[in-house]
């Protein structure tokens, strides 16, 4: 067996693979009356639109930072009164790109990996007769595929982007940066996603374990706020990096010269604008050298440690303690509603990408409000902030919580034989996005409590938006019933068109997004004059929107 | 309870664009019996078997459970059934505690009630170990033993289940044998029931519909389809292939196979 009938298996196997991704027949979805053809091909163009969407983000990273790399050879640069080389300020941003490369890539890789175990493509194939090497080549190479557009991206956009702004040369010598990022958010993805995947989806039940469950969760999402951190230390990174090449060569500019990526990132600014301001006597040479052709060697290792660990990666089952019998056996039912809420939490806190969508939109506010400990205590900046946290926790939550609603792929073609009303339904789905605009405003409040102003008028600002946000909720999940309904089952693919952003989340962030504006009109004759207006605003909405949903026509 | 027959089925039309699934079938399941619905693979037993639990809109015909229509009542009548489905596929992402937990809530299962329910039925099927482990990591037997308990849970006066006691160890298999016979014992409740394996249609139902290519062949007691069959001492598995016309077809079958090896 070759290459060749390697690439065509897991050509097989990621169609397979594509079709469980889009319509999740696998966990129970019902399969729709469409021709295999058809859901073959729609699951496979759904797929690339997903990858192609994480492409257009890393190119669009790659283009900001090339901008900024032309523009650093016509001015110069300080950061806290520290004057900081063009070598050093176009290294620094490179640093950068690189680490939010490997971020990004890591976090798409972890959030692909749950369905890519669960799967099971590759231990249908363990069975035939296909030799060892085969099988092998060909669960990397599906690996791999998880990855081909956005590593492409990558490696080839970096490149490019950097020699138009800093010269051809500059764009070959960040090349093997470029790779080793990719190298490593592969390694990285199949490493702590596996990690994850046995930590959480194997996890016994219990009140314990579940707040354990959630804390890996939040870990998870580390990576994608891997921007907010670059953006929030950039200036005292810069500042660093100038007092440091001030110094002439020192153990820590050394240091630095041998780290990842800064390494890699300082090959093309030393190549475009010179050694100024690096440590680059002999030592750091050396350093440099070394560094970068050790990182090289260990990403190349990486990438072939990746090809031959999947397959036995793909084999172990989730499960990582041996059954132990349970302590008890007995159930507590609960209202309809709050089974439901109780039922989504419970599935998101062993179901990385659901939980995604109830953790972004808490720690997005959380970040924000965390913004507030950069000002002055009490201040105006600072209590802007705060409701600005608020205002980001209620339009996140309305935005990603109605796509929670896919949760119901799940088993679908059981959970429909169970007298679960419409409306029953609904209202926990609608708790749930509540529940995330309080704790996101909740945490948001603790934060700024302490230190920001009257926290009277914050709560009042967080219990007026309330309605909003449900009335928002309640809109859109309306929709979706009524357009389920009219579309025939199951309902669930309907998130996976351009449709849903438009018709279901526009008119949600319409919505939740009233009284807020009617707040910033009316504050001018007083924030309490403000809060009311934005309190009957979101009142109205609610009244608009309830009947609309748990109507008889909408339930 | 609501009145009326555990099921009746009254010229039920299944199909699935151009394909016809299930051809004007009519059957009933009476209090206190257990319909055996008997078919080849792809006879319309699973088909017939979704119309009634609301999972497929029927082209025609009416399926009602207890005299409520399976489509313009489904919720009530979702209310009155228990189900098991052909496929293990279920929530793999809760454990059986908190699966069984959201069907006794949504059945509006008081808590005591539930939970003597629950301890009796994980304690017979052994089922302790498993009962804090995700779904997602139990064999296929076991999954089963949780979805028959779902069914079971709010005692309904009418149990579908398909194909149940596929991937059941022998121990749990005699084990709801007997608990099927003693569910209908009491002369109210009523079980359809789906297999093709004739030898458990046999000591379990009192009758049987036999299914094929969508069309029922023949209907009634194992001793009914002898006397109709002509048939003498036959099993219900030589019946099968004389109503299905399927006994030639598999000596030709075998024949044409030759000598292993």
């Amino acid at each position: 067996m070759t290459w060749r009938e390697a690439a065509r298996l897991s050509d097989v196997a990621f169609t397979e693979l594509s079709l469980q991704a889009i319509y999740a027949f696998r966990q129970g979805n019902l399969v729709p009356t469409e021709t295999a053809q058809r859901l073959v091909a729609k699951a496979r163009r759904r797929v690339v639109q997903s990858k192609a969407v994480v492409s257009f983000v890393l190119g669009l990273l790659a283009f900001g930072v090339a901008f900024g790399l032309r523009e650093s050879r016509f001015h110069s640069f300080a950061f806290g009164g520290v004057s900081v080389p063009a070598g050093i300020f176009q290294a620094a941003l490179l640093t950068g790109l690189l680490s939010l490369d490997v971020a990004f890539l890591w976090w798409t890789g972890m959030q692909v990996l749950p369905t890519f175990l669960a799967s099971g493509v590759l231990p249908v194939l363990e069975p035939l007769p296909i030799d060892e090497r085969t099988l092998t080549r060909a669960a990397g190479l599906l690996y791999l595929r998880l990855f081909d557009l956005p590593a492409v991206t990558v490696i080839v956009t970096t490149p490019l982007l950097v020699g138009f702004a800093l010269g051809p040369w500059a764009g070959l010598a960040v090349l093997p940066g470029a790779v080793a990022a990719v190298g490593f958010a592969l390694a990285l993805s199949l490493v702590t996603g596996r990690f994850f995947v046995r930590r959480v989806q194997g996890s016994r039940g219990g009140g314990g374990r579940t707040v354990v469950r959630w804390t890996y969760l939040v870990l998870w999402l580390v990576p994608a706020f891997a921007m907010f951190g670059f953006v929030t230390a950039a200036p005292a990174f810069f500042a660093f990096l100038g007092r440091l090449s001030a110094q002439g060569p020192s153990l820590t500019g050394h240091l630095l010269l041998a780290a990842f990526p800064f390494s890699f990132a300082a090959l093309p600014a030393v190549t475009a604008s010179g050694p100024v301001g690096f440590s680059l006597d002999p030592v750091g040479w050396s350093f440099l050298v070394v560094a970068s052709a050790g990182y090289l060697l260990l990403a190349a290792w990486s990438v072939v440690w990746v090809l031959a660990s999947v397959r036995r990666v793909s084999l172990v089952p989730p499960a990582a303690a041996r059954p132990t019998s349970a302590a008890r056996l007995d159930l507590a039912p609960q209202p309809v509603m709050l089974a439901v809420l109780t039922k989504d939490l419970r599935i998101a806190s062993r179901t990385p990408g659901f939980a995604f969508l109830i953790l972004l939109p808490i720690l997005d506010a959380v970040v924000i409000g965390l913004w507030t400990f950069e000002t002055a205590t009490g201040s105006a900046v600072a209590a802007g902030l705060g409701l600005a946290a608020v205002t980001t926790a209620a339009l996140l939550a309305t935005f990603f919580g109605p796509a929670f609603f896919a949760i119901e792929v799940l088993a679908y073609s059981y959970g429909r034989t169970l007298p679960l009303s419409n409306r029953s339904l609904l209202g926990g789905k609608v708790l749930l996005i509540a529940l995330m605009y309080l704790v996101a405003s909740g945490l948001v409040l603790g934060i700024t409590l302490a230190r920001v102003f009257d926290p009277v008028v914050f709560v009042l600002f967080i219990a007026a938006e309330l309605p909003a946000v449900v009335a928002a909720a309640l809109l859109e999940l309306g929709i979706l019933f009524r357009r389920a309904r009219a579309r025939g089952l199951p309902i669930t693919n309907l998130y996976a068109g351009a449709w849903y952003a438009v018709f279901v989340s526009v008119p949600g962030l319409v919505v939740a997004g009233l009284p807020l504006l009617a707040f910033e009109l009316a504050r001018s004759a007083g924030s309490y004059v403000g809060l009311l207006a934005m309190g009957a605003v979101a009142l109205g909405a609610l009244a608009l929107a309830a009947p609309f949903a748990l109507g008889r026509e909408g339930s | 309870m609501a009145g009326g027959l555990p099921l009746s089925i009254d010229e039920l039309t299944v199909s699935y664009g151009e394909r016809v699934a299930v051809d004007r079938l009519s059957l009933t399941v009476r209090p206190g019996e257990i319909y055996g619905l008997l078919g080849s693979n792809g006879a319309g037993k699973t088909s017939t078997i979704k119309t009634v639990v609301g999972l497929v809109r029927p082209a025609g015909g009416r399926v009602r459970v207890f005299g409520l229509d399976a489509v313009t009542d489904a919720f009530r009548v979702k209310t009155q059934v228990g189900y098991v489905p052909e496929t293990s596929l279920l929530y793999d992402a809760l454990t059986p505690r908190e699966f069984l937990e959201f069907v006794a809530s949504v059945r509006h299962l008081d808590r005591a009630v539930a939970s003597e329910r629950t301890r009796n039925y994980v304690t017979a099927f052994r089922l302790e170990a498993e009962f804090e482990e995700p779904i997602l990591t139990l064999s296929n037997g076991t999954r089963q033993k949780v979805l028959l308990i779902a069914a079971l849970l709010h005692q309904p006066p009418l149990l579908v289940l398909d194909e149940p006691l596929n991937s059941l160890d022998p121990r749990s298999v005699r084990i709801m044998k007997d608990l099927l016979v003693r569910y209908v014992a009491g002369g109210e409740r009523g079980i359809l029931f789906s297999t093709h394996t004739m030898e458990v249609a046999e000591q379990l139902c009192h009758r049987v519909g036999i299914l094929d290519r969508g069309v029922l062949r023949g209907e009634g007691t194992l001793a009914a389809l002898r006397e109709r069959m002509t048939a003498g001492d036959a099993t219900l598995e030589e019946i099968f292939l004389r109503l299905t016309q399927e006994g030639e077809g598999v000596r030709a079958a075998v024949d044409s196979l030759g000598a292993p090896g």
